[in-house]
């Protein structure tokens, strides 16, 4: 298998304390990862760092082979990795002009963005709801909104940051068959959780993080 | 002339479209709306990259920022007087005691109020939306200007502070317009000069289209911000 992502040496700290010391990561395509660990090990932090968010010190970062700086992406990579906040911000606008956004940041026309967009939102089944004010959603909606905003995008890696977290147990069904989707031959998925339901998904690889470093 | 004398004149010039009245309110629009359209990109800029960006420095700009809100209208008029007069840096420009030096003075008092309430407004914002922007692959401006429009009543309401601010400023405008008739002169300045000249139904009247004008203002803010924060039921 191809390592879409391989990163040496990531460290981080908060006042002068490390919060991740992780000498090796890699993340090989067509993998899901669960990084699951206790509240505040730094799960979240690991994937905001990922996703260029957070800064940190990481020694040698390669993105499908090419060695780059981590806190400097260039706009093509970067738009490979995609991210969903354990909550996820709404956009002021429907559900549609929220699912849209990537695809208007890309330059895609008009017509073929809302064509995606639909196909995104039935997929995530919130097709009824296009239209609907998006910060108006349940929680439940607006993560499957959220998971149907990065999915038409494409990206190679998914880092989702606690999904389910909060969901009531019909809305962590349909995120947890979602994301499920997500997988595929060219794929990253990695989710963070200490969800015991896609802990054991069939074919995840557990990563486990225990005071800022990976437990084997 | 008594008041009620005054005032009911002051209405027949109001409605009567008395070209003079009304072409000192159009002077007054007209370089009021030109120096929010002139500072305000800019000011927004810096009031977004103050709340949002971290430099070295960046505590003392938001002190003064802050401190320039209340910067008093007639030094404002002052230093651009000296720096317009004919022996000024900018004397060659011809500028004193014109519409542009009006407009400038404006730009100047109104740029610090639409880039501290922007400021605070960006500072309010949830920092989810701007990461959300760039995650789906959005530039740093247009990550910003996605900030700016999920806070776009917050925007709208530093423009409307910078507006109430200098649509009803007098040292300024009087230093650096010269208050010349059909020309320079502006709401505030030709209130003062009519009264002073106990001409005062010109000044009653033009004293109704300033507090209209204000009201309208904040009317207009009030029910932006009212549609910003009601958070009424969705129903499919």
């Amino acid at each position: 298998m191809a390592a879409v992502i391989e990163v040496t040496a990531l460290a981080r700290s908060w006042g002068g304390r490390p919060v991740l010391r992780i000498p090796q990561l890699v993340l090989d395509a067509g993998s899901s990862y669960v990084l699951s660990g206790d509240n505040g090990a730094g799960k979240s932090t690991l994937l905001r760092i990922l996703a260029g968010l957070q800064p940190a010190q990481v020694e040698r970062f390669a993105f499908e082979g090419n060695l780059l700086q981590l806190d400097r992406l260039p706009a093509p990579v970067r738009r490979q990795i995609g991210f969903v906040h354990q909550h996820p911000y709404m956009f002021s606008s429907s559900a549609l002009t929220n699912v849209e956004y990537g695809l208007r940041v890309r330059g895609i026309p008009r017509n073929r963005r809302e064509r995606l967009a639909h196909e995104a939102l039935a997929w995530a089944g919130m097709a009824e709801l296009a239209d609907a004010p998006a910060q108006r959603l349940s929680g439940g909606e607006q993560q499957r909104v959220a998971l149907a905003r990065v999915k038409v995008l494409s990206p190679r890696v998914y880092l989702l940051d606690e999904p389910t977290a909060n969901l009531d147990a019909d809305g962590r069904r349909r995120v947890i068959d979602l994301i499920a989707q997500l997988a595929a031959a060219d794929k990253v998925v990695v989710i963070a959780c200490h969800d015991l339901e896609m802990i054991n998904l069939p074919g995840v690889v557990r990563l486990h993080l225990e005071n800022g470093r990976l437990e084997p | 002339m008594d008041l009620l004398d005054t005032t009911r004149e002051a209405f027949r010039l109001l409605f009567s479209g008395d070209p003079t009245l009304w072409g000192i309110v159009w002077v007054s629009i007209k370089v009021s709306v030109l120096a929010l359209i002139l500072a305000g990109p800019l000011a927004v800029a810096v009031g977004f990259v103050l709340a949002h960006v971290a430099f070295p420095g960046r505590r003392l700009l938001v002190i003064l920022v802050q401190a320039f809100q209340s910067f008093p209208t007639v030094v404002v008029g002052l230093l651009l007087y000296l720096l317009l007069s004919r022996q000024g840096p900018l004397g060659a420009l011809h500028l004193l005691f014109t519409q542009p030096a009006m407009i400038l003075g404006q730009m100047v008092i109104a740029f610090p109020v639409l880039a501290a309430y922007t400021l605070t407004a960006v500072q309010g914002a949830d920092p989810r939306a701007h990461e959300t922007a760039a995650s789906l692959g959005a530039g740093r401006p247009r990550a910003a200007m996605t900030t700016l429009w999920e806070v776009r009543f917050g925007v709208m309401a530093a423009v409307f502070m910078g507006f109430g601010r200098i649509i009803s400023e007098i040292g300024c405008s009087l230093m650096v317009g010269g208050n010349i008739a059909g020309l320079t002169r502006n709401i505030p300045t030709a209130i003062a000069l009519e009264t002073s000249k106990g001409e005062f139904a010109q000044g009653v009247a033009l004293g109704i289209v300033l507090i209209v004008l204000a009201l309208a203002v904040n009317v207009t803010l009030a029910a932006v911000q009212g549609q910003g924060g009601m958070r009424r039921a969705w129903q499919p």
